[in-house]
């Protein structure tokens, strides 16, 4: 692809993936988050820890911002030029945003992976292959959402003093040094429930397939699928909101609906798709 | 057993027709997951595998979460004979989810710091010794306690171990049992109690259309917080109900309110007062549900005089008024922030009141069911066990006490000489998973299994509704083999101390078996012995017949009590509870210490909360050290600035400044409930936490806070938007 090509044809491949058709997904995850039932409890990224076998840093490295939380609560205050007021108090809280990385289908860091150790499955996710990766952090510093983690240390031995290494879950691995990792949408899970339906000779249903954040919620504010399940709840969710995939503009018929996806117009096109958070007045 | 259909018989077969191995299993179309790290893991065998041991399958198994009173239900995901994840139980009061305590408590389980065999002071230090030496220990200096000189101090309990429990104490002559939390309901259970004459009644928030809370963090640590969670997900549902949240320091809830009210510490009833003068005088909202009494109390707290008091702006006052006047029907609820007072429970009557006039009581607060089996509901605990407890101790009143559950060496203020106290008991045994604080005051120590290694039940403290028995069954061996569980301990106690109706029981387990064989016919549903435990074990819960309850009104006084001026000491301190450390028991536990608060977003240590005004006329920004001095002591931390804070106070979080408690809670960050001044609820004895005032001072050093994330503020980019509930009604409304 030459420079040439690049400038010629920018257009095209900034839009490309709303064109469709370049690739065959059997499935494609994706989520719906209800900013009005989320109360930021933080459950879901413990949740998290647990299943997808995330060391704990400790305090110094995680102010350096080395932390593997793959799903972070995020808090926001409100702010006069966003509609806030200055009041001499915070009225209406705060603004709670779990973060987990957002399965964008047209993925900055895919392209810039050198060694292609980032990429996209048939199932719509953006996979991380752990034996390919260099560390060269490339994707990372492409990531719009800063959702990407990068192991500076091997965290095994002391992140898991015996016997804490058994809760480790024999599931997916234990990342190493040098090594960048992220949200899978517990693609351990999506692969129990796939073999299982083979198994049972039938295909993948909705609910078969649930990540540890969305089960652990409290408020039932995380609803995960397969967004070409038309039945699945995640679809129809998507499909009240009027957000689509393969769009940089969602064309609304209202627009008082309250899904979107964060970071919309840099045209990464995720797999998240947000609901407003809800304030009186 | 459920979460896989694959029962284990039909798997063996299965293997056993293909004569495969672990080598060629990930050929077939069985799950491609059997792991061999490293080449370390055994290859297990088929033919002869271990009790829950399918390579490469979950299975979940349902058990009782115990990281918080709560109780909520939980199915464990074992693999390979470990427990590796814990989901909520739909079939529990928690229902599907679990809180980040919940999800964390795996790592009390396995964590490294746990206590694996007995141990006994020998020359000033604990020393490991055998069960015997331990069992000899007990009979020497505890078994001969003449009666009535021995007592127990325990967290809550509940189930057959709260029976075992008052049977033995019951042998020692003694009626003594401290049930202490330090996170409690108590002083809203006296009013409660008083009031509607049911100390735990049922809070349909689900029901409600406007909340209004004084402190109650019902969505972080009040009463059962997952299963409040659930109910708030209904109430934000649909025709979208309204929460304000009136307190000093911004809790979880009050990160979520609609309007977030900031009242001056320990004036939450004089703002109650004003809300109701201002129904009655400009919404005109019938009067005649209240006393006469109330009504002229109220009529003196007009809106300037509120304003005066409590720092509230009228208008503020008039919106909460109009909020309540016109969406119907609502719920007053008020927690720790306005409990913790010496007029805390004069605040908790003013909250109740509002639910008085506005007619709540019966609609959104009804009559809990109290279950049928008396001796098995839980014994909550509150704060004047312990300082009763204290006061009993240094008159020296017993030879032996018990500890178990509870860690009043490390919550307890410093005015209490707690440690001290405990000394002088001549022979002090702690039941216990962990070295923490008491633990290691204690004279014998005696390991405890994990809540996931025995089976027990237990009954929740808050039921609103149904009522159930929780089953705790273990979700994989035990760790260790020198552990036993509480119950099995209690159970040798009464053999022991030759309790004939106890003697014909092996274990605890045996002893559970035959009760709840024992129990009436209408709980079993016609199954036998045998398959009624077997449902119940599957289930995690079993569900038992109620006594419907009802409900009184017989408000009592609800003047709002004196507010003491500061002296030298002009802030208020707020020793905040928050899910992340709670009390103090989740600081050993490294996922919970690496989460940041959800409010502040801090991780791994304490801060100082203080509001940006407070903070410019001290001279500090964040990240400086501040010294928070009361009469008590003084206590070091960074300060964190926001707007979440009421002007004249300091929020510090309880549940770090260990100096005991193992690796990750030992000599990290500050405990706050050291330096509270000696203060009680005059009404219900409670410890007013909430009542010491403090004066801040610079200390000159400064370091960059350990928190989550760069700005806090979205800085134009609508991460998350907001959209008003006019507009949500319209589009999503019910």
């Amino acid at each position: 692809m030459s420079l040439k090509n690049i400038l010629e044809n920018w257009s095209h491949y900034r839009r490309a993936h709303e064109e469709g058709g370049h690739h065959e997904y059997e499935h494609m995850w994706g989520m719906a988050i209800d900013l009005n039932k989320c109360t930021g409890c933080n459950a879901c990224s413990v949740a998290c820890y647990a299943e997808n076998n995330l060391p704990t840093v400790g305090k110094d490295r995680m102010r350096k911002g080395q932390g593997l939380h793959w799903l972070r609560m995020e808090r926001y205050w409100d702010e006069p030029d966003l509609g806030g007021d200055d009041k001499e108090y915070q009225e209406r809280g705060g603004s709670f945003l779990p973060m987990m990385c957002q399965h964008c289908n047209a993925a900055t860091c895919e392209p810039v992976c050198p060694v292609a150790a980032t990429y996209h499955t048939p199932d719509g996710l953006n996979a991380q292959v752990y034996n390919r990766c260099i560390g060269s952090r490339y994707c990372s510093n492409n990531c719009p959402y800063r959702l990407r983690y990068f192991n500076f240390y091997s965290y095994y031995e002391e992140s898991w003093p015996e016997p804490l290494n058994m809760q480790l879950n024999p599931d997916l691995s234990v990342r190493d040094k040098g090594v960048m990792e992220k949200c899978t949408f517990c693609i351990q899970r999506i692969r129990t429930g796939k073999d299982a339906a083979q198994r049972e000779g039938r295909e993948v249903k909705d609910g078969d397939v649930v990540t540890a954040c969305a089960q652990t919620c409290p408020t039932e504010a995380i609803v995960f699928g397969d967004l070409l399940d038309k039945d699945a709840q995640v679809t129809k969710l998507w499909k009240a909101q009027e957000v689509e995939l393969g769009r940089a503009k969602q064309d609304k018929s209202d627009g008082e609906l309250r899904g979107y996806r964060v970071l919309e117009g840099l045209n990464t096109d995720p797999c998240v798709m947000y609901m407003d958070r809800v304030r009186e007045a | 057993m459920s979460g896989s259909d694959i029962n284990r018989r039909d798997f063996l077969k299965f293997m056993g027709l293909g004569g495969v191995g672990a080598a060629t299993l990930s050929g077939c179309d069985m799950p491609t997951t059997i792991t061999l790290e490293e080449g370390k893991e055994k290859v297990v065998a088929y033919l002869a595998p271990e009790e829950y041991a399918i390579p490469g399958i979950g299975v979940t198994f349902a058990s009782t979460c115990k990281q918080c009173p709560s109780g909520c239900g939980v199915h464990g995901r074992v693999r390979e004979g470990r427990v590796l994840k814990l989901e909520g139980n739909p079939d529990a009061l928690n229902g599907k989810g679990l809180c980040q305590m919940g999800q964390a408590s795996l790592q009390g389980h396995y964590n490294p710091d746990r206590i694996t065999q007995p141990m006994a002071r020998k020359g000033g230090a604990l020393e490991p010794v055998t069960w015997e030496e331990a069992w000899k220990l007990m009979k020497e200096k505890a078994s001969g306690a003449a009666q009535g000189r021995s007592a127990w101090f325990t967290g809550t309990v509940s189930g057959h171990q709260s029976v075992l429990l008052s049977a033995l104490n019951k042998a020692w002559g003694s009626k003594d049992h401290y049930v202490y939390e330090a996170i409690n309901n108590a002083v809203g259970e006296a009013v409660n109690k008083s009031v509607l004459g049911d100390a735990a009644p049922a809070y349909r928030l689900d029901k409600a259309k406007v909340v209004l809370s004084f402190g109650a963090d019902f969505l972080g640590t009040w009463v059962s917080p997952v299963h409040f969670s659930r109910e708030y997900s209904k109430f934000r549902t649909g025709d979208r109900g309204v929460l304000i949240q009136v307190e000093p320091k911004m809790t979880l809830t009050g990160g979520n309110a609609d309007l977030w009210v900031a009242a001056r510490p320990g004036t939450e009833g004089v703002v109650a007062l004003g809300v109701a003068n201002v129904l009655l005088s400009k919404n005109q909202v019938d009067g005649k549900q209240l006393p006469q009494a109330a009504l002229d109390v109220i009529s003196q707290y007009g809106v300037d005089k509120v304003t005066e008091i409590s720092g509230v702006p009228g208008d503020t006052l008039v919106r909460i008024a109009k909020y309540l006047n016109e969406r119907s029907p609502s719920l007053v609820l008020s927690g720790e922030s306005a409990h913790g007072h010496a007029n805390g429970y004069q605040n908790a009557m003013a909250a109740m009141m509002l639910n008085v006039l506005l007619g709540n009581v019966g609609e959104t607060i009804e009559a809990s069911n109290s279950m049928a089996f008396d001796e098995l509901k839980a014994k909550h605990g509150n704060s004047k066990a312990m300082l009763d407890f204290a006061a009993a101790a240094d008159a020296g009143k017993y030879d032996v006490v018990f500890f178990t559950g509870a860690n009043p060496v490390y919550t307890a203020p410093d005015h209490l000489a707690m440690a001290e106290k405990v000394a002088k008991v001549p022979f002090k045994v702690a039941l216990s998973m962990f070295p923490d604080e008491t633990t290691m005051a204690a004279d014998l120590v005696l390991p405890l299994s994990s809540p996931y290694e025995e089976w027990g039940t237990s009954v929740s403290p808050y039921q609103p509704t149904d009522a159930a028995i929780s089953m705790s069954q273990p979700l994989m061996k035990p760790l260790s083999a020198e552990t036993k569980s509480l119950g099995d301990i209690l159970l040798s106690m009464l053999k022991y101390q030759g309790i004939k109706d106890y003697e014909g029981f092996d274990d605890y387990y045996a002893y559970l078996r035959s009760e709840l064989d024992g129990l009436p016919g209408s709980v079993k549903a016609g199954k036998d012995g045998d398959e009624f435990w077997s449902a119940a074990v599957q289930r995690g819960v079993i569900k038992v017949p109620t006594k419907a309850g009802s409900l009184k009104v017989n408000l009592g006084d609800v003047s709002p009590g004196g507010h003491q001026s500061g002296g030298d000491y002009p802030m208020h301190l707020i020793p905040s509870s928050n899910q992340t450390m709670y009390d103090g028991r989740n600081a050993n536990l490294p996922w919970l210490q690496e989460a940041p608060d959800q409010i502040t977003k801090i991780f791994w240590d304490s801060w100082v909360e203080m509001h940006p005004k407070a903070a410019a006329k001290l001279g500090v920004k964040e990240g400086d050290f501040v010294r928070v001095e009361s009469d008590q002591g003084a206590v070091e931390a960074q300060v964190y600035i926001y707007k979440g804070v009421h002007v004249n106070a300091v929020a510090i979080p309880v549940g770090r400044g260990h100096e005991e408690y193992g690796r990750y809670a030992k000599g990290n960050g500050v405990n706050p409930l050291k330096i509270l001044s000696s203060i009680v609820d005059g009404k219900s004895g409670e410890l007013a936490t909430h009542a010491t005032r403090v004066r801040i001072s610079k200390v000159g050093r400064s370091e960059e806070l350990p928190r989550l994330g760069g700005s806090e503020v979205q800085v134009g980019r609508r991460l998350v938007n907001t959209v008003s509930a006019d507009v949500f009604k319209r589009t999503e409304g019910a």
